[in-house]
């Protein structure tokens, strides 16, 4: 460092020439005034002289007046918000100074870990921050994913599923080997839950989410988010590392999010302001398949030669080549043209809308101020039954109670109504797999007519009588989810002395949650098929319904005692705090099936009913600290440490202390003088350990028994699960390293943010598949360990500031790549199972691999990498499922581009997800199927049937298994099936990758037009769009991001859901 | 001030140590319990030893007595193709459902002299179980088999089926000899706690292990069936082996073939066949044709017949097209649903029970162990006759309406002993094969372990081997106990439907 400075006396020994300068006077004094950006008296600003605590505060009127010594050199101008400015004195008497407003400013205030504020430049360790405007103007369909591509590290995944859908929000990759990875949600200082009800079929790891009752198909059932009002949020703080969010300990170590909801108005007295916010969301139909062959299968068409009155192929496009006038008879008579039916999602799915009102009203004055708001959310779905309604009450405030004791609170209630959810993932009595699989020459408006049976029952349309027709689904299968909501926290702070303060804050988030489902309707032509849901009794209607109510309680109560205090160049401050958590969660569920009244879903209505009830809890106790060390605002040091107690793991075993130490070094400010064009410089190291129980359901440290809801033959049945539970888990750890550096450059038109991390977590609480001949599926151990490295960066750029035009660019990049690195043993490849696909295909941890690799059977190949084909013209599969590569994405982030043009912003984002694979579940569908353009060669040539059909024969290209060319072929559907009959599914497993044109943003303000006088004081409009345009993707027929499920343990095994959508609206803001 | 400090400190501290009162207790489980009367947990093994609804999807189509046209999840037997998703269906549901359950129960009760009779039960259900996953795969985890929570040994190593069955046997003899009428029995949901029933129980199951190794090992076969033999066994029907289906613990096979699948299985052309041209009274009970019908819809009671000369059995190998367009030849039309199916209606209705172990079957393996000598009482021909006459008094268990009327089950009966002589193994293996319809894992075994009846080989293309004889090791056995499923993999042959297992001796 002493190098640099030499360095930069020389370079700028010229400019300031303070060898060379006269003899001074022993004191001097300096007068001015300073101004603002617009040339207005600029009350308030601190004039120190640089190198001292010597200085003074300007007047009313912009004026100072400082008595400087002799040996001063430099006066410093601050004011919060705007560019420090230092000016030489150089026996000058009067200095005037105008200040410029930082948008990004240096001495920003962040709200870190338990609501403490500090000093953005104080922090050791990564943060972004996120102004409530960014959640609001750009709304779309769920709430988090206006973030995407907006902040180095975190990768948030759309689901299509609307706002009461759920967001899968990723903080610096996946760390966790079979459980959970989503950070906490922190509102005003205190954690609520974020129960996940999202789908997650074929999930074998536990994670956390809650699945719907068994029976009938899964539905996305929301998170927490869905809850949110969007216009309360004041800013959104990320605390990507371990080293941020160590003092919120075990449930943060994938990262906090930190929402601060406003608490008082903007500026002195009463404020009102309304919000509208209207957007329509329209469905993207990717689908390319072949409509060169029709509905039918080996080649026969549905209806000829030999009629039958039911269009059994239905789901298969293995049918005859489509020639002009050609029929198909379909249902009972039903002749109609056997021609390609194109764009049937669009022609099924509907526009889906949202519409927003909210209002707020606040005030602010000396002691304190509040914030009231209400709004209603009304919303469409795109599917045609689904409709989501929300309305909040948001109040929050503050108040100085006396000069030494001050209150702060905020209560949200909401209450949400999410009518009929979209299936999604699934199979049975999905829409989305229906329609993705559906014939290619099935008119969707015959289905439509045809949608009941002469029986009042569904009326089949395929022989594979699962796939129900998507508009008896509509009609029949209804599910209701009203959750009300109520959440806040209060506390107070009483203030000893200067330096002391306690703090004591009580937190609590209950929400009840009332689900009825008909999972099952009456009438289902085909109904599940595992033993539980038989077919009715006679006299009975078969179906099954579930009725379910959940009651959840989280409390949080804690103290926090603050200590501040400055000792010459030195500043410390010291926390000290405990928290005391408990959740509970109560669930009492009646699943009901056969009904003795047709269509009347009531639980008193079903015969054989299945009651249930499950309790919950858990706890955590903590004790922690933190001190906070710096030097003249130049250095910082940063130590926590934190003690946490878990209820869910064995007395002896249930604790860990952990700590957590960052220095942040400000080198820009230690240097008398530094380069001009360098403005702000900061490198920050920090390390971090946290442990955790999370992926530890409670319960699991003995063998626990129950009692079957059914008695048989009169006798009681008791069970036991198939998870061997273990009493010796110790809690995991993580570890995490991180180093990074902030430059703000020429006049801050060129900033970066750099960050490095290295994450190991150890101990990892893995829920391993053991073999099934052990009786059991799976065991818990402390054992998986995984490395996650990578790298976030930020760079700003302002290529254009005028008066007129200001252009400013921001990339946000990260990279991320986790690595496997012990699981039961460290020896290389071995690995446990987390996910399933529906049929063929797993995802696997895999020691000394990339995080969740996905596996599969692949071709088996020879030496040179030919096909080896069987002598019945099938392609032969590998002897083992062979892993296909890492589905996470290695690569995120996003381009944003912002113009501020005459009163004009305009925005636009381009986004990316890069390094991924997937399974996809809709091609292996449309592979098997016939719709896949693969599927197009060898569709004829094979031996016609006994009424002249074309089973086509497709010869593969490759080798039989003694070596020589293949000459053997297959019929084509039987040839194209093999991804499902042999599960080889190497065909269908793709890179995941993609760029979107993400978000458009145009805004104006239409303040300056109002009269004066006008109650009006600001007025607002933008337009936006979201998920604008695919720039790239790999993947076909399906947007690479249209995942349903939101486990890391089923990650990149894709199935059909709801399609994606663009969706485009306005944002009305109005102030009073 | 320091001491306002260390007040409001200790309050603080207070308040948090004193909500602290039943953070340990947080961890217990309020619904469920610590200890479980183990007779309960023998209740829920039981239940889960009734046939599995994979027998649709293997062996009921390997031995040719339905079969589905349809490919996609069906595939399987019906193809002779691997279809992973069922042919994991016996290993997965045995181990997980009755080998874990008897497990708990044996460790639970082998201290206690006074339970001795639960335990013995569990023994022999589990020994059940074993002979199933045994037969299905060959080479299995047996004395680690199921010790996941007691022995924590969560990747256990594999045995050959020669000592498996050893163990069997042997589980199976101690067992049986052991229980004891004068000791206290618990109520059970197979015997309702009958001793003298459960040792005949346990006796039958060791008479069809010994009848078992006929091919590959005679002395001990001998020995076995001897035992068994001597200790009694079920020959009655009211001591039949049974899971006696209710609306809440359904009939698995039945569901499948009420609900998803009810249009997509047929009975085998070679099983109506078979009864047609015996001319057999079992026939109109089993089966029913729907005139005519075009569609799973279609398949209404108002055009079914129960006509035995009407009944088409779907040809083995048929597709979903192909059969569409012979069903056009049947008499009164239709496609493929017009194919004559096991009625679901009465033999398959979800409440139907399931047998493991009838007194049908064991008259049957009597008269050929009395035909081979290995015992030396009663005639081979009265045992063949008794077995065919316990079948079809059997049928009634069904539903009243599967009743056969005893002078049509003495008539056929009468008109097969005419024939006996000189076709003892055939005609009692073919009885054999009809007295275990939907008891596939049986009636595959001795298909294979007999011979009988002679099966044409499915003449569908695209089928992997002519019969299949074992099934492949779960993929899940392959990614996580790898070193272990191929040790036995290496022992025992490739991983293939064509395998033999080890007393399957290639004749």
């Amino acid at each position: 460092m002493f190098f640099l400075v030499f360095q930069y006396t020389v370079v700028s020994g010229g400019v300031y020439r303070t060898s060379i300068s006269p003899p001074l006077p022993q004191q001097n004094t300096i007068t001015g005034k300073v101004t603002d950006e617009n040339g207005e008296a600029f009350p308030g600003v601190n004039v120190i002289v640089k190198g001292t605590s010597t200085g003074t505060v300007t007047n009313a009127d912009g004026m100072y007046s400082l008595t400087v010594p002799a040996e001063a050199n430099t006066l410093v101008f601050s004011f919060v918000g705007y560019f420090l400015q230092e000016v030489s004195i150089d026996g000058k008497t009067t200095i005037n100074v105008s200040l410029l407003p930082d948008v990004k400013s240096l001495d920003e205030v962040v709200v870190t870990a338990l609501g403490i504020e500090k000093s953005a430049k104080s922090l050791g360790y990564a943060t972004s921050k996120i102004d409530g405007k960014e959640l609001t103007e750009n709304r779309s369909p769920n709430m988090m994913n206006t973030l995407q591509g907006k902040i180095a590290g975190v990768n948030i995944s759309s689901m299509a599923t609307g706002p009461g859908g759920t967001s899968k929000i990723r903080i610096r990759g996946q760390s966790s080997i079979g459980g959970t990875n989503s950070p906490l949600i922190v509102v005003n200082g205190v954690p609520i839950d974020n129960t996940n009800f999202g789908t997650n079929q074929g999930n074998l790891g536990t994670d956390g989410s809650v699945a719907s009752r068994g029976g009938g198909a899964s539905t996305d059932g929301g998170d927490a988010f869905s809850s949110f009002n969007p216009d309360d949020i004041e800013t959104m703080t990320v605390l990507k590392g371990a080293t941020a969010a160590a003092l919120y300990g075990s449930r943060a170590k994938d990262g906090v999010i930190m929402i601060t909801t406003k608490s008082k108005g903007a500026s002195q007295g009463l404020g009102i302001s309304y919000n509208l916010n209207y957007t329509n969301d329209k469905i993207l139909d990717f689908t390319d398949y072949q409509y060169e062959y029709g509905q039918g299968e080996y080649g026969g068409g549905p209806a000829a030669p030999n009629p039958s009155p039911n269009p059994n192929s239905g789901q298969w496009s293995f049918g005859r080549k489509i020639e002009p006038g050609m029929t198909q008879l379909l249902f009972d008579d039903d002749v109609v043209p056997y021609v390609a039916q194109r764009g049937i999602l669009n022609k099924f799915y509907r526009q889906g809308q949202n519409l927003t009102n909210s209002i707020s009203i606040a005030s602010s004055g000396e002691r304190g101020g509040i914030n009231f708001s209400i709004s209603n959310l009304d919303s469409k779905g795109v599917t045609p039954n689904n409709t989501f309604s929300r309305q909040t009450i948001n109040l929050g405030f503050v108040h100085d109670l006396s000069s030494k004791l001050s209150v702060r609170g905020n209560i949200n209630y909401s209450h949400e109504y999410n009518k009929n959810p979209p299936v999604v993932s699934d199979q049975d009595n999905s829409i989305p797999t229906s329609l993705y699989a559906m014939a290619n020459t099935m008119p969707l408006k015959v289905l439509d007519e045809n949608k009941y049976n002469a029986g009042g029952g569904e009326f089949n349309y395929s022989r594979f009588t699962n796939r129900t027709n998507p508009y008896w689904v509509l009609e029949e299968v209804k599910q209701n989810i009203r959750r009300d909501r109520l959440f806040g926290n209060f506390s107070f702070k009483y203030d000893l002395t200067n330096w002391l303060s306690v703090q004591g804050r009580a937190g609590q988030d209950y929400w009840s949650r009332d689900n009825d489902y008909i999972n099952l309707p009456t009438g289902k032509a085909s109904i599940n098929s595992s033993s539980i849901f038989s077919a009715a009794a006679p006299g009975f209607y078969n179906g099954v319904f579930t009725q379910e109510s959940r009651r959840f309680r989280e409390t949080n109560y804690d103290f926090l005692i603050t200590a501040a205090k400055d000792f010459n160049d030195f500043a410390v401050s010291v926390n000290a705090g405990g928290n005391q958590m408990r959740r509970r969660m109560d669930v009492n569920s009646v699943q009901v099936t056969d009904f003795v009244v047709k269509d009347l879903y009531t639980v008193q209505n079903g015969r054989a009913k299945d009651p249930t009830y499950d309790l919950i809890e858990r706890g955590v106790n903590s004790l922690y600290a933190m001190a906070e060390v710096n030097y003249k605002e130049i250095i910082y040091l940063n130590g926590t440490f934190r003690q946490d107690w878990f209820s869910t793991l064995s007395k002896e075993k249930n604790t860990i202390p952990y700590f957590s130490l960052s220095t942040s070094y400000v080198f820009t400010e230690s240097f008398s003088s530094k380069p001009a064009w360098l403005n702000f410089g900061k490198v920050r190291v920090a390390y971090a350990e946290v442990g955790s129980d999370s992926d530890v359901s409670p319960y699991s440290n003995v063998l626990y028994y129950g009692v079957n809801g059914q008695q048989f033959l009169g006798q009681a049945v008791g069970n036991f699960g198939l998870t061997v539970p273990n009493a010796n888990l110790t809690p995991m750890k993580v570890a995490e390293t991180e180093v990074g550096l902030e430059l703000k450059m020429f006049d801050s038109r060129v900033n970066v943010d750099l960050a490095l991390y290295r994450k190991l977590t150890t101990d990892q609480i893995v829920d391993a598949t053991i073999s099934d001949a052990s009786g059991f599926t799976t065991t818990k151990i402390n054992s998986g360990k995984s490395e996650n490295k990578g790298i976030e960066m930020m760079v700003n750029i302002v290529p254009v500031k005028t008066e007129a035009l200001q252009w400013d660019f921001t990339f946000t990049g990260a990279y991320n790549k986790t690595k496997v690195l012990s699981l039961l043993t460290d020896t290389p490849g071995s690995n446990i199972t987390v996910g399933q696909h529906v049929f063929n295909g797993w995802v696997q941890q895999i020691v000394g691999e990339e995080m969740g690799q996905i596996v599969g059977y692949g071709y088996l190949r020879n030496d040179e990498g030919q096909k080896i084909f069987g002598a019945n013209g099938l392609p032969l599969r590998t002897a083992q499922p062979i892993p296909f590569g890492s589905a996470l994405a290695k690569w995120t982030g996003g381009f944003l581009n912002s113009f501020t043009f005459k009163g004009i912003t305009a925005s636009f984002l381009i986004d990316f997800k890069l390094g991924g694979k997937m399974l996809s579940g809709t091609n292996f569908n449309a592979y098997r199927h016939g719709l896949h353009k693969d599927t197009l060669f060898g569709r004829e040539g094979g031996t016609l049937d006994g009424n002249g059909n074309d089973p086509g024969f497709v010869v593969g290209e490759g080798v039989n298994e003694a070596g020589t060319e293949n000459t053997a072929g297959a019929k084509a559907e039987d040839y194209y099936s093999v991804v499902r009959g042999a599960g080889l599914v190497e065909p269908i497993i793709y890179n995941a990758g993609y760029w979107k044109l993400r978000q458009i943003n145009i805004g104006y303000d239409f303040t300056k037009f109002l009269p004066k006088g006008f109650p009006v004081k600001n007025v607002r409009l933008s337009f936006v769009a979201n998920n604008v345009l695919m720039l790239k993707k790999w993947v076909p027929n399906i947007d690479p991001e249209n995942f349903s499920y939101t486990s890391d343990n089923v990650v990149g095994l894709e199935s059909p859901s709801v399609p994606t959508t663009r969706s485009m609206g306005f944002n009305l803001n109005v102030k009073f | 001030m320091k001491k306002k400090v260390n007040y409001i400190v200790l309050v603080l501290a207070l308040v948090v140590v004193s909500c602290d009162n039943g953070f340990d207790e947080l961890n217990t489980n309020q619904t469920q319990s610590i200890s479980l009367e183990p007779a309960l947990i023998l209740n829920n093994a039981i239940i889960n030893s009734s046939p599995n609804a994979v027998q649709l999807n293997y062996e009921l189509p390997i031995v040719q007595q339905l079969t589905s046209p349809n490919t996609g999840v069906l595939e399987g037997g019906n193809f002779n193709k691997n279809n992973t998703n069922s042919s994991i269906g016996n290993w997965r549901d045995y181990y997980r459902n009755v080998i874990r359950y008897t497990t708990d129960v044996i460790s639970r009760t082998s201290s206690d002299p006074a339970l001795s009779n639960l335990m013995n039960k569990a023994r022999i259900i589990q020994a059940n179980a074993f002979m199933v996953i045994t037969d299905t795969y060959g080479s299995i985890p047996y004395d680690q088999g199921g010790g996941g929570f007691v022995d924590q040994v969560f990747f256990p190593t594999y045995q050959t089926q020669e000592a498996v069955y050893d163990g069997i046997i042997q589980e199976l003899k101690d067992a049986a000899d052991a229980l004891d009428a004068a000791k206290a029995s618990n109520t059970d949901v197979l015997y309702n706690g009958d001793i003298a029933k459960w040792k005949k129980f346990g006796y039958s199951l060791l008479l069809r292990a010994g009848m078992r190794l006929s091919k590959v090992n005679q002395t001990k076969a001998e020995e076995t069936v001897a035992d068994a033999f001597a200790g009694g066994v079920i020959l009655s029907n009211a001591d039949n082996a049974v899971i006696r289906h209710d609306g809440n613990y359904s009939n698995a096979t039945a569901n499948v073939l009420n609900s998803t699948e009810a249009a997509n299985f047929y009975l085998a052309a070679p099983f109506v066949d078979a009864l047609k041209n015996n001319a057999d009274p079992r026939l109109p009970v089993i089966a029913i044709r729907y005139v005519g019908a075009t569609s799973g819809s279609g398949q209404v009671p108002g055009v079914g017949t129960y006509d035995p000369a009407d009944q088409f059995g779907l040809p083995m190998g048929s597709t979903d097209g192909e059969a569409d367009i012979s069903g056009a030849t049947l008499p009164g039309g239709g496609t493929r649903y017009a194919y004559s199916q096991l009625d679901r209606r009465r033999m398959a209705k979800p409440t139907s029970p399931l047998f493991i172990v009838t007194a049908a079957q064991n008259n049957l393996l009597l008269a050929e162990a009395r035909f081979r000598g290995w015992i030396n009482s009663g005639n081979a021909v009265d045992y063949f006759s008794a077995g065919i006459k316990a079948h079809m008094d059997q049928m009634v268990s069904y539903d009243p309406n599967c009743a056969v009327a005893s002078g049509d089950r003495d008539t056929y009966s009468d008109a097969m002993v005419t024939t006996f002589a000189g076709n003892e193994l055939q005609q009692i293996n073919y009885e054999y094969w009809i007295a275990s319809l939907l008891n596939g894992q049986e009636a595959w075994a001795n298909f294979r372990r007999s011979g009988f009846p002679q099966l044409a080989v499915n003449p569908f293309p695209g089928k992997a081997v002519d019969f299949i004889l074992r099934l492949p090791y779960p993929p899940n056995e392959i990614l996580v106990n790898t070193a272990n499923v191929q040790a036995a993999i290496d022992e025992q042959g490739p991983d293939e439907l064509d395998t033999r297992v080890w007393w399957d001796v290639e004749p």
